[in-house]
């Protein structure tokens, strides 16, 4: 019995780049032909470095950019291909919130009028009805009645990430997609909202998908995790079983790099990967990863792996998943993060 | 042991606003040592930045730096007259900033840029000049650097770029070089290479790094020394060993708790309540008071001041014997 | 850079002057006081406005009263423009010509913006198809001289303040097209407006809530910096004698009278003339100072 809230199958968005009018047309592979699923009441936590395409796989949930080809299922039904009026129903279902709260906010709308456009364009029109639900909802994110006045450039980042967060879950979504929503905070604040973020999830039953770079944060917050590269998807895991027994190249060298906050860190051994992420405009042929790859073989250069499942619910693509052992690099370093001070 | 290579003792620097004027750095002192990390954390508006700029005498209206000394090789840079600050900046001390694209010009190529500096400080011919640029693109460890520094700085990636400005600022073998959150905007994979190759640098000319950042990560992975400052002051100092497993301050203990690393998932993360109070009117006594779990009468009325607690390591809080 | 350091010095001057506060809008009424050319540009404005609002109580004679006996008199102080070749006095006639040049300034302004703005927004919201077709009929009539187009216009609905209105918004619109296509381009794919999209909200509201309130402040700007033209185009078809017919004291018309008596009677044509280029200038110079206070990027 199926309990996915979202279901996303061969998922795919070629952006076209244009050359000129003689040359060929190339694309731009932002996402290519991705699979997966969340659970209700779950966090997938979607994680990986610019050019990945992971922002795009949100927005693309959301319908605010069309697929090239594929399908996303929302509790069962395939609004990939529905009219934006039909989809006005779903939009009350899922909502999304951005990384930069000042720019995701309109600087002309106060606090109020932010908070009352989504209950009046899906129909809630009383206007004492709205009030009242805006200012539980504002409470609920830990504001107050004196914000409703206020214009986002007179709020701190943490409180315009608020009523960010606010506007999301007014309508009393299911989905909410959190795209690097504490990426561009102070670690005090990121806290805060991570709490309030976890808070939530639970109070209100939401499901999230949790897009961010950082490996810090997101495992703290997910329950799973999915790891991407160059637009496919690498690796999923649950987040314990992700970090303890990685098995992706990329991934471990993702979890290699990011800096942890303890000084016995600095004495462990890295997987080191050389040279930057390709352009996605013309990714390598056979498995993207392998021009960065210390284990790529022949049959790496040529061929495309497939999401396998090597352990039970930990998938990966790669060709040597189950000759090579890179879990030892991560694990060190996980040990170190959840060693209690 | 060793002379300390840059002292800076007591500085502020102001900024008049229309609004009252902003004390962003309000009585900082730190030491760096040759051949160390010194890395200066804290949060936005915490004056880090600030600091930076006043080090390399950068300040322009409205701001002012009106107090205090930095003792640079015996001499104290806020007393130099402009030509000789000058001969200082870019040539014994450097800077490389957050946002490559921002700092490099774009109508230039690199290898013109990293020539720039060379060129004023030490006369080189331009052929000459160019043939170093090309050796540093090479120890900033770019491919083909020959080709590359012909190349214009919206063809490279943020990585690259980086890279370049490293190349800019290392091209006179400055002994301090200060980075301003040189990898906040870059990729993590990407930001593991260029502290790499910062440290390889400092390693291969005995240069000093001020590292200016607010991801403690770094500072733990990379860091010598560490300075927290908060609303204008340093509030603990130390070595990143002491001030990590030991943090003093309830400001850095506040920071490092945080950071959902060490207990488990899902769980509520201990924060610290309150924002940074407006540095136009800061709070009288411990500007941390209002935020401070442990505040007491004394916190509110007398601002502690920074005191050896331990061997080498410093702290402003009366609750630590300050 | 230079506005930076006399808005700095200012600044600094009465900071440490004075400790009171400064609210935004004291510092911006300010700012605009001390900044000293849109200072000079407000007073003008202010005072051809004046004019306007109280020009039957200012102008001494009504502006058709006719004395042909005492026709094309020199400045005296019965009549300080002089009198015209019906004997009309010139200084009456220039104030309650002062009511038409803000009067139609202001309309061909307000027909160019709305037919422009709206063009623009919508450019730059939809992209694809409707944008090419908009910018390339914007382009087509940008690049026609706008009183040769307007002479057109006027040709084929005759003559007449209101058929020279048309005429001009009808020519001058690609100006605001242009620059709200740009903004709102620039707007388009912020977080604030995909998350309008995600709200539901329908591209209309978007359109209206979202893009437009966050162009007041350039609209503002080119309002105050088109007027001039405005006046100027609306003058030369009127100088033409495709604007007010007489007796109207249309500016335009006036030079227009005069041409002929420049030699005898320089008075007629000179002080209109005069009149035009200062409201002109005061609008540009008001502009100005505002797009540097309120949208610096701007440069027109």
């Amino acid at each position: 019995m199926q309990n996915f809230l979202l279901k996303v199958e061969e998922l795919k968005k070629y952006f076209p780049v244009k050359k000129g009018i003689f040359a060929k047309p190339s694309y731009v592979k932002a996402v290519d032909d991705i699979n997966f699923h969340i659970n209700k009441s779950e966090t997938l936590g979607l994680v990986g470095e610019s050019g990945s395409g992971k922002t795009t796989v949100g927005l693309l949930i959301l319908r605010l950019i069309d697929p090239t080809s594929g399908r996303i299922f929302f509790d069962g039904v395939n609004i990939t291909d529905l009219s934006q009026k039909k989809l006005m129903k779903f939009r009350k279902r899922m909502s999304i919130v951005f990384q930069d709260p000042l720019s995701s906010l309109n600087p002309r709308m106060t606090v109020k009028e932010t908070l009352k456009r989504p209950l009046v364009t899906h129909g809630l029109k009383n206007e004492e009805e709205n009030i009242a639900r805006i200012i539980e909802i504002l409470e609920m994110v830990g504001l107050g009645k004196e914000h409703l006045a206020r214009y986002p450039h007179e709020l701190s980042g943490g409180q315009q990430q608020r009523v960010a967060v606010a506007r999301a879950i007014i309508l009393n979504p299911e989905l909410v997609v959190l795209d690097e929503p504490t990426s561009s905070l102070d670690v005090s604040v990121q806290a805060q909202i991570l709490n309030l973020l976890l808070k939530l999830q639970r109070e209100l039953n939401l499901t999230y998908l949790f897009i961010t770079h950082d490996l810090v944060t997101v495992r703290h917050v997910s329950d799973k995790i999915a790891v991407m590269y160059l637009g496919k998807i690498v690796e999923v895991a649950e987040t314990d079983e992700l970090f303890s027994n990685t098995m992706h190249p990329y991934t471990a060298a993702l979890l290699s790099a990011a800096p942890i906050p303890r000084p016995e860190a600095k004495d462990v051994e890295r997987f080191v990967v050389s040279g930057e992420p390709p352009s996605p405009i013309n990714p390598p042929v056979g498995c993207r990863f392998h021009p960065r790859c210390k284990y790529a073989t022949e049959k790496c250069i040529k061929e495309e792996p497939k999401l396998m499942e090597i352990k039970k619910n930990h998938t990966v693509a790669c060709h040597r998943a189950k000759e090579i052992d890179i879990s030892s690099y991560a694990r060190k370093l996980w040990e170190i993060l959840m060693a209690k001070t | 042991m060793d002379a300390p290579l840059l002292v800076v003792k007591d500085l502020k620097t102001y900024f008049y606003l229309s609004k009252g004027v902003l004390k962003a750095v309000d009585g900082v002192s730190l030491t760096i040592n040759k051949n160390q990390v010194f890395c200066l954390v804290g949060e936005t508006g915490c004056g880090k930045s600030v600091t930076a700029l006043s080090i390399t005498r950068l300040i322009f209206y409205p701001g002012k730096i009106v107090g205090g000394s930095i003792i640079y090789e015996g001499k104290d840079l806020l007393k130099l007259p402009e030509n000789e600050m000058r001969k200082i900046r870019g040539k014994e001390i450097a800077m490389i900033f957050q946002s490559p694209m921002k700092s490099l010009n774009p109508v230039f190529n690199i290898g013109y840029q990293i020539s720039e500096a060379p060129i004023v400080h030490f006369n080189l011919k331009h052929g000459e000049a160019w043939k170093q640029a090309i050796e540093l693109i090479g120890k900033v460890k770019m491919p083909d650097p020959e080709m590359r520094a012909k190349s214009y700085p919206h063809v490279l990636s943020g990585g690259m770029r980086q890279r370049s400005m490293i190349a800019m600022m290392i091209s006179c073998e400055p002994k301090l070089l200060i980075a301003d959150e040189p990898t906040t905007a870059l990729d993590v994979t990407v930001q593991a290479q260029i502290m790499d190759l910062l440290l390889d640098i400092k390693r291969r000319s005995s240069m000093s790094i001020m590292l200016i950042t607010h991801n403690f990560g770094l500072v733990a992975e990379r860091g010598d020394e560490v300075a927290v400052m908060y609303s204008g002051k340093v509030v603990e100092g130390g070595s990143v060993k002491d001030v990590f497993n030991e943090p003093l301050h309830p400001y850095t203990q506040g920071l490092l708790r945080c950071i959902p690393v060490g207990f488990e998932r899902k769980t509520e993360i201990d924060y610290i309540p309150g924002t940074l109070s407006s540095p136009i009117n800061p709070p009288v006594g411990c500007r941390f008071h209002p935020r401070c779990k442990y505040a007491t009468e004394k916190c509110i009325k007398e601002e502690p001041k920074l005191m050896e607690i331990k061997k080498n390591h410093i702290v402003a809080c009366h609750l630590c014997g300050g | 850079m230079k506005t930076e350091s006399v808005k700095g010095t200012f600044l600094k001057k009465l900071e440490t002057k004075s400790m009171f506060k400064l609210t935004r809008l004291k510092e911006f009424l300010l700012l605009l006081l001390h900044y000293k050319v849109s200072c000079i540009g407000l007073c003008i404005v202010m005072g051809i406005i004046i004019l306007a609002i109280f020009a039957p109580i200012i102008a001494p004679k009504h502006y058709a009263e006719i004395d042909v006996p005492n026709k094309l008199q020199p400045p005296s102080l019965a009549h300080p423009f002089g009198t015209d070749a019906l004997g009309r006095d010139i200084f009456s006639r220039v104030v309650y010509g002062a009511q038409i040049a803000l009067w139609v300034g202001l309309l061909v302004v307000l027909v160019e913006a709305s037919i422009g703005i709206s063009l623009g927004i919508i450019a730059g919201y939809f992209n694809g198809k409707i944008d090419k077709i908009i910018s390339a009929s914007a382009d087509i009539v940008w690049s026609f001289p706008t009183v040769v187009l307007a002479l057109g216009v006027v040709m084929v609905l005759g003559p007449g303040i209101t058929q020279v209105v048309i005429a001009i918004a009808v020519t001058s619109w690609p100006g605001f097209t242009r620059i709200t296509r740009a903004k709102v381009q620039s707007m388009v794919n912020r977080e604030f407006v995909l998350a309008a999209r995600a709200i539901g909200e329908s591209d209309l509201n978007i359109m209206l809530r979202y893009l437009l309130p966050n162009i007041t402040s350039t609209i503002l700007v080119l309002a105050t910096l088109t007027l001039p033209s405005a006046i100027i185009s609306t003058t030369a078809l009127s100088f033409l004698g495709f604007g007010a017919q007489p007796p109207t004291p249309d500016w335009g018309a006036m030079l227009s009278e005069g041409a002929s008596q420049l030699v005898i009677a320089p008075w007629v044509a000179t002080f209109p003339g005069i009149f035009i280029v200062i409201t002109a200038l005061g609008f540009n110079l008001l502009g100005d100072g505002l797009r540097d206070l309120l949208d610096p990027k701007l440069k027109i």
